[in-house]
């Protein structure tokens, strides 16, 4: 099992490169839109301009390192009929897609941490004050986040199998995501409602939660909510994938090829 | 001009033709962009429950600026898009020589030959909310508000094309087109919100360097009866001077063009 993880890391190492434009492309403009609703804030409330750029910021890393594009490359593999080739391979599919992410998160990482370093320098609000212990908290969110995020986005791929147009139902859960994720703003800021929803769906503990305890907003008691919450639905998800995953093959009719 | 108007209708049609195979798309399409609209809507409402005013504009000026960018949008989406993988392609296949050997302008018959038509619902629901915004706001603009409108919506409306005309011709250097309409993309929303809201360089830098501020500031400001005869002048110099930048650099790519066919 490890052994076949190094070689297919490797593979999708060398498979990242040779779309280096591209990666940048998309890594850089995924933050626009962060900045935009960041600058909204701080235009709402100037006194707090430190605080929404330690929300913001840490914001782009970790919607970064959850991103989940699975469900593009799905959708069109299998429409395209290449997905077989997937399936025939002796290593689950599944594996291939993890490697990849690993693979690109690393990445992102080795580009953003730099980035991060260089800005806390001209940016007192970026330096971060965290023990080891809230550093581990913040890992373990994280990971649980990217599990999640992950897991929706390859749950609604295998959907591929029945559906056409499961990229632009996907579309339509990222954009709810926006307002229950905490991407448009803090929590304290939305109304209240929101807060509550957002404790019994899966999009708070893909986003938000990691950046509450990162930015120190959070009590034993969201902790406590927190870690069940994305537990309960790291469970839920990947149990539905084993399920639809045996469903969707039997489904499956190899379009091309 | 006229010419180009008699073809650009012909396309228009063959397109409309196409499409109308189609036509149960037209439901998913309807509930996508009203889908879309309600949470750019949401979106401002949530900025609004802090506050009751952003960039110092109220809640209805900022629909009125948003229906304005959902009408830019949405003719981008209907002209501009579809035609980009297009060129894509024709340049890898080596069509493109049958674009170049037609009596018509190959950057006109390249940029506007395919259209997507459903992306119109887009362009109709922003036109609506603008006139909510309007009737929300309890304002009519005069006659002269709106011949300012006029000019600077044109002139937009020349700008955004340039801008997309530069960023389509890099087609013939560069390999992933979605990566380019992402980056048009990224730039454009920054026009959601009025362009007061941004602060010190990043406001003179998408002013002047990128001209987001006359996209929907401008018109939107027009119709509410806040314009001056400087700004537009401005915005119509922006947006020759981008379309002649657009137009010299499609003349130097064609003229670096060899054919990729036999």
């Amino acid at each position: 099992m490890l052994v076949k993880y190094r070689a297919i890391l490797r593979m999708k190492y060398v498979e990242m490169f040779s779309y280096q434009l591209s990666t940048m492309v998309w890594m850089f403009g995924t933050m626009v839109q962060p900045l935009i609703t960041m600058m909204v804030w701080m235009n709402i409330y100037p006194d707090q301009g430190d605080a929404f750029i330690l929300y913001f910021i840490s914001l782009i890393m970790v919607e970064r390192l959850t991103s989940a594009w699975d469900v593009w490359e799905m959708d069109r593999q299998i429409r395209e009929g290449t997905f077989s080739y997937q399936i025939v391979r002796p290593f689950h599919p599944v594996h291939w897609a993890i490697a990849e992410n690993i693979v690109y998160k690393g990445l992102f990482l080795v580009v953003l941490v730099p980035c991060w370093i260089v800005l806390s320098i001209f940016l007192p609000s970026l330096k971060l004050q965290l023990s080891a212990g809230q550093w581990g908290l913040f890992l373990a969110a994280l990971l649980l986040g990217a599990i999640i995020r992950f897991s929706v986005s390859f749950l609604f791929g295998i959907l591929g199998f029945w559906m056409t147009k499961v990229t632009a139902l996907y579309a339509m859960f990222e954009t709810v995501s926006l307002f229950i994720s905490g991407r448009i703003a803090p929590f304290s800021l939305l109304p209240p409602v929101v807060k509550q929803i957002s404790i019994f769906l899966p999009y708070r503990y893909m986003i938000g939660f990691p950046l509450e305890i990162l930015t120190g907003a959070y009590d034993t008691h969201t902790l406590l909510v927190g870690f069940t919450g994305a537990m309960i639905w790291s469970v839920l998800l990947i149990g539905a994938i084993c399920w639809l995953w045996k469903a969707g093959l039997k489904k499956n009719q190899a379009v091309g090829g | 001009m006229g010419r180009y108007w008699r073809i650009f209708k012909e396309f228009f049609r063959t397109c409309l033709v196409e499409e109308l195979e189609y036509r149960s798309e037209f439901i998913g399409n309807l509930l996508s962009s009203l889908f879309g609209i309600i949470v750019s809507i949401l979106m401002v409402q949530i900025f609004f429950y802090q506050t009751d005013q952003l960039g110092g504009w109220a809640y209805a000026d900022v629909l009125i600026l948003l229906g304005i960018y959902n009408t830019l949008q949405g003719l981008i989406d209907f002209a501009l898009r579809p035609n980009m993988p297009r060129l894509l392609l024709h340049i890898r296949m080596g069509t493109l020589d049958y674009v170049l050997t037609k009596p018509v302008d190959s950057m006109f018959f390249v940029s506007l030959r395919h259209l997507n038509f459903w992306r119109l619902i887009d362009v109709l629901l922003g036109m609506g909310l603008t006139v909510y915004g309007l009737v929300e706001k309890q304002w009519v603009p005069t006659f002269l508000d709106v011949v300012f409108f006029c000019v600077t919506i044109l002139s937009a409306l020349l700008i955004i094309y340039s801008l997309w005309m530069l960023l389509m011709t890099t087609a013939f250097w560069v390999i992933r087109m979605d990566d380019l309409s992402f980056l048009f993309t990224s730039f454009f929303e920054t026009t959601r919100f009025p362009i007061t809201m941004y602060k010190g360089w990043m406001r003179i830098a998408l002013t002047y360097l990128l001209p987001a501020a006359f996209l929907t500031f401008t018109p939107a400001s027009a119709l509410l009866g806040m314009w001056d005869v400087q700004t537009t002048i401005m915005s119509g110099f922006v947006a020759i001077i981008f379309f002649w930048l657009a137009r010299r650099f499609w003349k130097f790519a064609l003229a670096n063009y060899t054919s990729a066919s036999s």
